[in-house]
């Protein structure tokens, strides 16, 4: 089981907050919240060691918009492929974009 | 259910616990108690190397059922089987107290709990066995106030001490793909042979412990369909009815008088089990 | 002439047939074999160095005969060369190790594939050469003809008229190479009927059949075709939501054949909602060569489907089938008729498409399923996943693909390799270099166990979006437009983003929102059947699921 931290450039703080996924075998949950301005941070718990580079890569690809509103995430992870991934954190910023909070 | 109704409802077992638990509540009626943002997760499974989800796999949803108060308590079974630890099993035992509190002071707070679930979690084993001992005296407190209502759907089914939990309880609703008893087929073949029991033979195990098993040999009270829907109003319906005149541990004398007819030295099955049980079911 | 020459003999094969049968005429009752007699048989009709077909495949095995095979004394039958479509059984390698066979010809392996692997390591068994299923069926008639063939069937009469029914399969095409050309045919069978007019109906004539023994126990079949929808996940449904509207659609897909897996199980549960959604009913998905899956139940009923021919059957929907005669192809009795060599023909020259799984793809869309350890084999893949250059005729597909104005170009079969980028377990799918070539190398091969070449291939959809490498104009630009698909794999990272963005301007890359495909809408609500219990529902109770897809 790894903790690992990430942040990115960001804007001003988001409103609102929003949960995606379970953590089920081969799944995840994505927690978001709103940020420090400036700055989105994600904290990634999960139970598949050595993987920090893919993390990194994944989440790089993601929080590309150093405008876009400042997050704080933190993602539970039982053993989720990059696709699966994408997928449960793409749900959680849609719904909270939907409720025209970010 | 034919391939028109199919396309008309919505499935009750495809949804997760969150779903499910505002799904029987009055519509904008409820919001979460000790949700994941509170961040009380289990502080036992990160040090055994397993991700721990924020809500600890249960939910509280506080609202109302049919314009009365009413918590829904929401096991997960996705994750970790939907097995209660320190902190989901304390959510689920301080809610059903707290409603017992209502009552006593006069609000009529009656509560609902969705059970998918293998029992204790084994990763905090005693702390499991609390609470979940803490769950069966809370149900038999509150049901003398309000009926406390139990419903297993599927996939996970109900077993181990929350079966017992989901006996005490008034009503009992399940659906055909629902499974309860207390211990699992893995255990069962473990000890009794696979000749007796093979826990690959699925029909044989719905045979004994499936939700049309359950409600035929009179230990399960509504069998519905896969349909939020029909659930939900099967629930409310279920309240209007009141506390039962006895609860069914309460008629222990007559089910240990269906025991003591047992035949043991013939291998039960299904329909055996509806003979001996069902009152002709 | 030399008066010293012996004068060529023209019929040795049939001189031998007529000995070795000869021998067992205490044995059998007219075409009949007792079944304890079998070993005693197989010794005297199988000779050393015999090419012994065994029939095996998919999903069912003559599995009496093969273990019986494994009994014969090795002193008396070795060096057997087997040729087996699929190698699944333990006894099939236990051949190998007891020195009753020596050579392998095969197609798939599947759970065997690590126990081949080994053998091949000790020396103590030779590969021939790995197939594609119609590849060995068609050898079988040149350099590889059999004296012995080994097939199952249900039932049979006394004349060798034999039953093989929804589960035909190989049947016809091993009998025939080893019926004509003076090889001996051994069946086993579940039952033995006095005559014709008892077997619902006749698969292979008696006349091409010289021996029938009733097996101890019912052949071997395994539903290996059927997937649980409760198993599809939100990224096979946004997989799925892209194949129809970036490849189906688009290239107006009349016929086709899906490869096994969770993927191709969404399409098809999408078919009656998204498909529907997209007034797609008609246009696309009409004939298919395909197992009977049980997933494509809802789109059948709701009317997308006009044809399904089926290389086997597939336990638990024989009710259904007999009940829907005009889209399946059944006989006389009203049961399936299954046909693998004939089915495999359609996917390779009759079909619009092929889009399957695999397990790894290297940056030039060369894959492969074969990895360190494992010798799985190709079963049909390489048949379906390829354009068939003999073919003629043309259907609006095939013509969409053109690339020039020139009458001299071909059109193309659609290969359509549909795959997460990322495997279970953190292995990537896109990789530098397949397994397979280390493998090759390993075992002495000399090419590398390829399933799918590159160049066949014409479509990569991932997660991350479609790859229209049909469109690429030279070899670089295909490795660039597969690489901005691969995500975060050693292949993906090497994608230049500024590139990447040029190709989505020019329709050589498209990416979900291109295709107006919604990521939030990729749910499993859009299937139309979300558990095995709804695909009974859909066929009005017909389905009959075996017991281990059950949940009630």
């Amino acid at each position: 089981m790894e903790k690992l931290q990430f942040s990115f450039p960001a804007g001003p703080p988001a409103q609102g907050r929003v949960l995606a996924g379970v953590v089920g075998s081969g799944d995840l949950e994505v927690l978001v919240e709103p940020g420090q301005p400036g700055q989105t941070r994600v904290a990634v718990n999960t139970s598949v060691d050595g993987c920090a580079w893919l993390w990194q890569a994944v989440l790089e690809r993601t929080f590309t918009d150093p405008g876009a509103a400042a997050l704080a995430v933190e993602i539970n992870d039982f053993g989720a492929t990059p696709g699966v991934v994408g997928m449960r954190i793409h749900q959680a910023l849609s719904e909270l974009n939907l409720a025209g909070k970010a | 259910m034919d391939t028109s109704q199919l396309l008309k409802t919505v499935s009750f077992i495809e949804m997760g616990a969150r779903e499910r638990a505002f799904a029987l509540l009055d519509p904008g009626s409820g919001h979460e108690l000790i949700g994941p943002f509170e961040r009380m997760k289990s502080p036992w499974l990160e040090p055994q190397g397993i991700a721990a989800q924020a809500d600890d796999g249960v939910v509280v949803a506080k609202g109302s059922i049919g314009g009365q108060p009413a918590v829904v308590l929401a096991i997960e079974g996705s994750f970790q089987g939907g097995s209660l630890g320190e902190v989901g099993g304390a959510k689920i035992a301080g809610s059903l107290e707290l409603a017992a509190e209502d009552n006593r002071r006069g609000v009529p707070t009656r509560a609902v709990l969705l059970l998918e679930t293998g029992g204790v979690r084994l990763q905090e084993a005693n702390l499991g066995l609390a609470a979940i001992a803490e769950i069966h005296a809370a149900i038999a407190d509150l049901r003398r106030h309000q009926p406390v209502v139990a419903v297993v759907a599927g996939t996970v089914g109900c077993f181990g001490g929350m079966s017992v939990a989901a006996a005490l309880c008034s009503y009992l609703v399940v659906t055909r793909e629902a499974r309860v008893g207390l211990n699992g087929p893995q255990v069962i073949e473990q000890e009794a042979g696979i000749e007796e029991y093979d826990s690959r033979d699925r029909p044989f195990i719905w045979s004994l412990s499936g939700g049309e098993q359950r409600f035929r040999t009179g230990l399960a009270d509504r069998y519905v369909e896969d349909d939020a829907a029909g659930i939900a109003a099967t629930v409310r319906e279920l309240f209007a009815q009141g506390v039962p005149a006895q609860h069914r541990d309460q008629r222990i004398g007559e089910f240990l008088d269906l025991l003591a007819r047992v035949d043991t030295a013939r291998q039960p099955d299904g329909a055996y089990a509806r003979a001996a049980f069902g009152k002709g079911n | 002439m030399n008066t010293l020459e012996q004068p060529r003999v023209w019929d040795r094969r049939r001189s031998e047939k007529k000995r070795r049968v000869a021998l067992v005429d205490g044995l059998a009752d007219g075409k009949v074999i007792p079944t304890g007699s079998i070993v005693a048989a197989l010794e005297s009709l199988i000779g050393c160095g015999d090419r012994v077909v065994m029939e095996g495949n998919n999903q069912k095995q003559a599995d009496f005969l093969s273990r019986s095979l494994a009994k014969v004394d090795p002193q008396r039958v070795n060096n057997l060369h087997m040729i087996m479509p699929s190698v699944g059984r333990s006894e099939h390698l236990d051949l190998f190790e007891r020195g009753i066979a020596r050579k392998l010809d095969f197609s798939f392996s599947g759970p065997q594939s690590l126990r081949i692997s080994q053998l091949l390591e000790d020396g103590q068994l030779e590969i021939g050469a790995i197939h594609t299923y119609i590849e060995l069926y068609a050898r079988l008639f040149v350099d590889l003809s059999p004296h012995v063939a080994l097939v199952a069937g249900y039932k049979a009469d006394r004349k060798g008229n034999l039953f093989t029914g929804p589960s035909t399969e190989d049947t016809p095409a091993l009998v025939e190479a080893a019926a004509f050309h003076d090889g001996i045919v051994i069946a086993q069978v579940n039952e033995l009927v006095e005559d014709e007019s008892e077997l619902p109906r006749v698969d292979i004539p008696g006349s091409w059949v010289d021996f029938i023994v009733v097996a101890d126990r019912p052949f071997f079949i395994e539903p290996l075709f059927t997937r649980d929808p409760r198993l599809i996940k939100p990224v096979h449904v946004l997989m799925a939501m892209m194949a129809i509207r970036g490849i189906y659609e688009r290239h107006q897909v009349q016929s086709l054949n899906h490869g096994l897996g969770f993927n191709t199980a969404a399409i098809e549960l999408l078919l009656p909602t998204y498909g529907e959604r997209l007034g797609l009913k008609g246009r696309i998905c009409r004939h298919w060569a395909l197992n009977p899956h049980p997933t494509l139940i809802p789109a059948i009923e709701s009317g997308w489907v006009e044809s399904v021919h089926c290389f086997g059957g597939e336990l638990g929907m024989e009710e259904y089938i007999r009940a829907r005669p005009d889209v399946f192809f059944t006989g006389r009795d009203g049961s399936l008729r299954s046909n693998r060599a004939f089915c495999q023909l359609a996917g390779q020259y009759a079909v619009d498409m092929f889009i399957g799984s695999t397990l790894q793809v290297d940056g030039d869309g060369h894959s492969s399923t074969v990895t360190r350890g494992r010798l799985a084999g190709f079963g049909g893949a390489p048949n379906m996943g390829h354009d068939p250059h003999g073919r003629r005729h043309p259907t609006p597909a095939w013509l969409d693909l053109l690339q020039t104005d020139s009458p001299l170009e071909r059109g193309k079969k659609l290969v359509v390799q549909m795959v997460e980028t990322w495997q279970a377990g953190g292995k990537p799918t896109f990789v530098e270099t397949l397994d397979a070539v280390q493998v090759a190398k390993d075992t002495g091969m000399p090419l590398a166990p390829v399933m799918i070449y590159g160049d066949d291939v014409t479509h990569v959809l991932t997660e991350e979006g479609i790859a229209y490498l049909y469109k690429a104009g030279s070899l670089e630009e295909r490795r660039a437009v597969l690489a901005a698909v691969a995500g975060v794999t050693p292949v993906g990272l090497k994608a230049d983003p500024s590139a990447t963005a040029r190709f989505r301007e020019r329709g050589l890359v498209a990416f979900p929102e291109d295709l107006g495909v919604e990521r939030s809408e990729a749910t499993r609500s859009l299937l139309a059947a979300k558990s095995v219990a709804d695909l009974v529902t859909w066929s009005g109770g017909l389905y009959n699921p075996p017991a281990r897809f059950r949940s009630w």
